[in-house]
């Protein structure tokens, strides 16, 4: 139950590359695909009400902005204007693409 | 015969991690008080809240880092605690500045028993030594004054040459109630602006002074009134409940939903009416399919924080107004709220510490 609270200390937006690089406080850095995130974008809209989050493509998908939203969450807003996924730092953390996260996955 | 001086003794407790908050009690600022004579060693660990769950560990790790120092004859440590809060969310300005931690508790439909789960987690913490007030704020059914035997008005005082209302107190917590600028029995039909003015009094006309939590009580439901009331203030949180259905995941969603539309974190789910305690035999029966709201808070990533069962005892006891926790502390679900308020208020640690962390946080594009 005890959660390993991570932390990003910079996300920086490779607007050319079409990728979110995140690092966090412990060193870790994370390359996510432009793509790939807003296929797992948590919100309702996107994920409706079933029991497991499950990739919905967006193809094409292009980052307008990304802005902090309190002191726990990230949200992402995209060109076609959808901007309702709130990605808690947890959340974020879990969809980390790297080989060493991906070693133990559960989703 | 080495002599072991201050700076030895913490370079040792470096060692010693908050296992909630991944980072040594020394960075974290709480090692206090800290006495060296001869090979005396004395100090206070200032836990980031009375109801710490990892007490024992924390104490544990401490003694095995210093027992073995040279030169260290005699260890006294002690604990003591100062709450960190932090909030956030969409509110101006912060209608209740003296309080710490401000949780909402919330529930995606009614009928869950989210007031007498925020009651009795309200007097749970304060059994850990946490100074608590309970705020009711459902306006459709505003029970927590009978779930605490609530018997008293709000008194006016003037604090700081204003006038303030004074929460009457239940079991040594102050409590506040929309109920009590309700006639009984009256039938209130809220339109916005009344209802927004009315949540806003509730708070910034309370004296509440000087508090660690606050657990509020909120409508059930997530409309247009609980996105209005999120809206007006300044939290640290909220604390779902839900009860074990496969169904409870349509109301986390919602719930969580709102949530995320006002900026707020959830900080748990705990999941009610989890099974049945028989006052004949004592056996758990499940009434309920398990597990639905755990596997919610699962989905999500939302720290699930336990369930709490039926007991007969827990409604009848509801209805004469002293909480189970003050009739029968030492049943199984006292037990289990204290427990609960215990994970809750290490949450809340977490959340302060990362808010306090997260601070820094870079946002570029290149």
């Amino acid at each position: 139950m005890i959660m390993a609270s991570p932390i990003p200390v910079e996300i920086n937006h490779r607007k050319e590359k079409g990728v979110v690089r995140v690092t966090w406080e412990d060193g870790h850095v994370g390359e996510y695909g432009c793509e790939y995130l807003r296929g797992y974008c948590p919100c309702a809209l996107c994920q409706g009400h079933g029991a497991k989050i499950k990739f919905v493509e967006v193809p094409d998908a292009k980052l307008a902005e990304i802005s902090a939203v309190g002191n726990y969450a990230i949200q992402f807003t995209w060109q076609d204007g959808h901007n309702t996924g709130i990605y808690t730092f947890d959340y974020l953390k879990s969809l980390c693409p790297c080989p060493e996260c991906n070693r133990s996955k559960d989703r | 015969m080495g002599t072991v001086t201050r700076d030895v003794v913490l370079e040792a407790l470096k060692k010693v991690q908050d296992p909630e908050l991944h980072r040594d009690i020394v960075s974290l600022g709480m090692v206090k008080n800290l006495e060296v004579t001869g090979g005396k060693v004395a100090f206070t660990v200032e836990l980031t809240t009375p109801a710490c769950p990892l007490r024992e560990r924390i104490q544990e790790d401490c003694q095995k880092a210093l027992v073995g120092l040279n030169g260290v004859t005699d260890l006294q440590i002690s604990f003591g605690a100062q709450v960190r809060g932090s909030k956030t969310g969409a509110g101006q300005t912060d209608l209740l500045p003296s309080v710490k931690n401000v949780i909402l508790v919330a529930a995606g439909k009614g009928g869950v028993g989210k007031s007498t789960v925020a009651a009795n987690l309200a007097v749970a913490l304060k059994m850990h030594g946490a100074a608590t007030g309970l705020l009711d704020a459902d306006i459709y059914g505003p029970s927590i004054p009978i779930i605490m035997g609530v018997k008293g008005e709000p008194k006016k005082i003037e604090v700081n040459g204003e006038f303030k209302l004074e929460p009457p107190t239940a079991h040594n917590l102050p409590v506040m109630s929309i109920g009590f600028f309700l006639e009984p029995d009256q039938a209130v039909i809220w339109r916005g602006p009344m209802l927004g003015k009315a949540l806003h009094q509730l708070m910034a006309d309370v004296h509440w002074g000087d508090l660690d939590y606050l657990v509020v009580d909120m409508p059930p439901g997530t409309g247009d009134v609980q996105i209005t009331f999120s809206q007006q203030l300044k939290v640290s949180g909220a604390l779902l409940v839900a009860t074990p259905q496969d169904v409870a995941l349509a109301d986390v969603v919602r719930a969580k939903s709102m949530f995320d539309k006002v900026m707020i974190p959830i900080v748990g789910i705990v999941e009610n009416m989890s099974y049945f305690i028989c006052d004949g035999c004592g056996k758990k029966h499940e009434i309920f399919s398990r597990g639905g709201a755990e596997r919610a808070a699962k989905r999500f990533k939302i720290p699930f924080l336990g369930e709490i069962p039926i007991t007969s005892s827990i409604r009848e006891w509801g209805d004469k107004g002293v909480p189970i926790l003050v009739r029968e502390p030492q049943s199984e679900i006292s037990r289990t709220f204290l427990e609960i308020a215990s994970r809750l208020a290490g949450q809340l640690s977490v959340v302060s510490e990362i808010a306090r962390r997260a601070q820094s946080l870079k946002i570029i594009s290149s």
